[in-house]
């Protein structure tokens, strides 16, 4: 540190009043507080995570020139996860609702790492039943339908799955046809309050 | 005799090196400081695995809040005002100087535009604390909100549109503004979530990169 060295000044005893040398060194401690203070401001006040998004593409509804006739979905083909209340899953693996045996086929699963399993074991088991389609898509699809007491979270942690398992070919459908709706019954409705 | 002793010195730390330390981090943490600007509600979403960033500027903000409200917001103050100004020529609404000054000042609002008049009478401090009753969305795509997106982009045509929704907002209110916003023939659509680690042994496709 700089330190100016006191050498006395001139030859003593000439009589001239002097003033008291002062210490050239400058006490930091309130600046160091001063710094710290706005340090912890700073830190607090920073959002440091930043948001990411996801992109969700649908369909054109209003482009009506260019639908095309399409074979309908096969049920054995499909998948679908029925987004239900307090945060559960209902899915159908490769049956349809109007099936006879739709009723013990419907399966519960929680978000995370269950309902990934049963996408993976699905994938897996109707990729190697079934040809690819022509233009060499997987055959695998999954519906989506989030029913109107799932939340806004269930639909994205679906469509986030959906990421992780690497599912090309899913589409959310928002309607639930006549047959869900009876399969499913109480489980989606309104829980009554309490 | 008498003794020689040191001169007696107060025990000094050189507080040099440490000052430069805080003053290093200060520098750092007012670089990077973004705000918390001024937001309607507190929203909590949801989190993906999901790697985009959300785009900084050019960017409008249809919030959904726990209890099914909308808020609209757009980021640019110039933008806020232009809509205003769109939305008061079309639903034949004139604003002062003054409120349009006060409206800019929020970053997201929900209110119905026939509310709006009154809550910008109030001052910016009761502005703040008033209950806002969100803006009225509709299933048949024909609403206040999709007037609003209309006004924004008619203010500035490269804003993008971003979706941001609360852990417990119903699905049927996303539905509705999804209609509405697709009746703008808006169908691409970004979702903000927070930021999640994908599971290990996850990696991403080369379509994604």
């Amino acid at each position: 540190m700089a330190e100016i060295v006191d050498t006395g000044g001139g030859g003593k005893g000439d009589g001239k009043v002097r003033a008291k040398k002062m210490s050239t060194r400058v006490d930091m401690t309130p600046m160091v507080d001063l710094g710290f203070l706005l340090i912890t401001f700073f830190m607090l006040a920073t959002t440091m995570t930043k948001p990411t998004s996801m992109t969700l593409n649908v369909p054109d509804k209003q482009d009506k020139k260019e639908e095309q006739q399409t074979e309908p979905l096969k049920a054995s083909k499909v998948l679908t996860i029925f987004m239900g209340r307090n945060n559960d899953i209902y899915y159908l693996d490769g049956v349809a609702a109007d099936d006879d045996n739709a009723e013990t086929a419907l399966k519960k699963a929680s978000y995370g790492t269950e309902i990934r399993d049963v996408i993976f074991k699905s994938k897996t088991r109707i990729n190697s039943q079934n040809p690819k389609d022509e233009a060499g898509n997987d055959p695998f699809v999954v519906v989506l339908k989030p029913t109107p007491v799932s939340t806004y979270k269930n639909m994205v942690d679906v469509l986030d799955e959906m990421a992780i398992t690497k599912t090309k070919r899913y589409a959310l459908v928002d309607e639930l046809t006549d047959a869900e709706k009876s399969l499913l019954g109480d489980r989606i409705k309104p829980q009554p309050e309490q | 005799m008498a003794k020689v002793r040191p001169k007696k010195h107060p025990p000094v730390t050189d507080m040099t090196a440490m000052t430069d330390v805080a003053f290093l981090l200060l520098t750092f943490f007012i670089m990077t400081a973004t705000f918390k600007s001024n937001e309607a509600v507190e929203i909590a979403t949801p989190t993906s695995i999901s790697g985009i960033k959300v785009p900084d500027e050019n960017i409008m903000i249809i919030s959904i809040d726990n209890s099914g409200k909308v808020f609209f917001g757009v980021d640019a103050q110039a933008t806020r005002v232009g809509m205003l100004e769109n939305i008061a020529e079309t639903k034949g609404v004139a604003f002062s100087d003054a409120e349009k000054a006060k409206f800019s000042q929020f970053a997201s609002f929900g209110f119905p535009v026939a509310q709006l008049k009154p809550w910008l009478a109030l001052s910016v401090e009761q502005m703040k604390s008033v209950k806002q009753p969100g803006i009225p969305v509709d299933s048949t795509g024909v609403s206040e909100l999709a007037d609003w997106v209309y006004a924004a982009r008619k203010a500035n045509p490269q804003l993008r549109l971003a979706l941001k929704g609360d852990n417990a907002a119903k699905f049927p209110v996303f539905k509705d503004v999804l209609t509405n916003l697709q009746s703008q023939n808006i169908n691409k659509f970004n979702l903000i979530t927070g930021s999640e680690q994908p599971p290990s042994g996850w990696t991403p496709d080369e379509q994604q990169q």
